[in-house]
């Protein structure tokens, strides 16, 4: 039984998600201890690089899905049932700030398929948490899926293609936008048509997806290449005026929204 | 980064409740554990009604809500020592953060 980790990472023109992807892999084998396999594009990966990678699998990837900041290439991600190359799989955002060993536990309960349904904000604990539309179901989150190679969870990610395919009927259907193609929202639909349109206690990561969100920043609090300990800071609006507040934390994993703090951070 | 520094030229002030929440946060997943066939948070209440039974074993619901037949001793010492061990971390943390008040 192989168990290990893929990420997926096609360089935007505005951003590296091959480096971000490279410091996230070697945060995921120092404190997971499991080999990292990297899904990419031929024109994201470098001509040099001292990083190997357990595997690198080249795709040809869809280019067609734009956010504010430009050219966003996060479609594809169902392939990874098939582009895995483990039983076990622990498929991550690759601005997933791995400072823990606690994914690990996700292998001991996830029977074919697991993802978080439920967030909370650095700063922002008690933040409402997203749903597709107002008269739709909560977000489940793509950043953190643990996956078997089962048939079930194989069903899971042919019903994200489809899904993919056709984002736009399901947009109308839920009312969002499909302006921008989501992940997160792609995935909520499909676990929940293969569970016959209801959600499955055993498909959720009991715990929140920690989340860094608007007006907060992260800096480290040193440059130990696998350093745990960060400051967080907040803009907190008030009368019209900025309050900075911050809190220490250590030793918890955080998704980081905003990419260009992620960028920060790794440099 | 000299986070001290910036801390301090920013005039940030700590905010104690983010960080109270904060800590609830890290610790809620560290308290679950998977054994025996299902997923156990390690709380005063589960601890407390595996205890009330001497059977060797016993059917019980886990935090997902799956019944399961478990060997009950086993389980209660592996709750209670995840429990303690668990909890001397987080009152650490805990009476750190209470200082910086």
């Amino acid at each position: 039984m192989t168990r290990g980790a893929i990420l997926f990472a096609f360089n935007s023109p505005k951003y590296n998600y091959y480096s971000m992807a490279e410091y996230t892999a070697k945060r995921i084998n120092h404190f997971l201890d499991l080999p990292v396999t990297l899904v990419t594009d031929k024109e994201s990966l470098p001509a040099k690089s001292k990083y190997k990678f357990d595997e690198i699998v080249t795709v040809e990837p869809d280019k067609n899905n734009k956010r504010d900041w430009g050219i966003w290439i996060n479609k594809g991600r169902y392939q990874a049932y098939e582009l895995s190359p483990y039983h076990e799989t622990l498929l991550l955002d690759v601005d997933y700030m791995v400072n823990s060993n606690t994914l690990l536990k996700t292998f001991d309960f996830c029977v074919d398929f697991c993802c978080h349904d439920t967030t909370s904000f650095l700063m922002h604990p008690t933040a409402a948490q997203e749903a597709l539309s107002v008269y739709s179901y909560n977000t489940l989150w793509a950043t953190v899926v643990t996956f078997r190679k089962t048939k079930r969870a194989q069903q899971i990610f042919n019903c994200l293609e489809m899904i993919q395919k056709n984002f736009t009927h399901y947009a109308n259907i839920h009312n969002f936008i499909a302006g921008t193609y989501r992940n997160d929202y792609a995935l909520t639909l499909a676990l929940r048509i293969v569970n016959g349109h209801t959600t499955l206690p055993g498909d959720i990561i009991p715990w929140n997806l920690i989340h860094v969100g608007r007006n907060t920043n992260v800096y480290r609090d040193n440059d130990d290449p696998f350093n745990t300990s960060f400051t967080v800071m907040f803009d907190n609006w008030k009368k019209g005026k900025i309050r900075k507040e911050y809190i220490n934390i250590k030793d918890t994993d955080f998704h980081v929204m905003n990419k260009d703090i992620f960028v920060e951070l790794i440099k | 980064m000299d986070t001290k520094n910036l801390i301090s030229e920013a005039k940030a002030r700590f905010n104690h409740k983010a960080a109270q929440d904060y800590l609830r946060e890290k610790y809620k997943n560290r308290f679950q554990v998977a054994t025996q066939q299902g997923l156990w948070f390690a709380d005063e209440q589960t601890i407390n009604f595996l205890s009330l039974f001497s059977t060797k074993k016993m059917i019980l619901k886990d935090s997902q809500g799956t019944p399961i037949e478990v060997e009950r001793k086993e389980l209660l010492d592996t709750l209670k020592k995840l429990y303690t061990d668990t909890m001397k971390e987080y009152y650490q943390e805990w009476k750190e953060l209470e200082a910086k008040r």
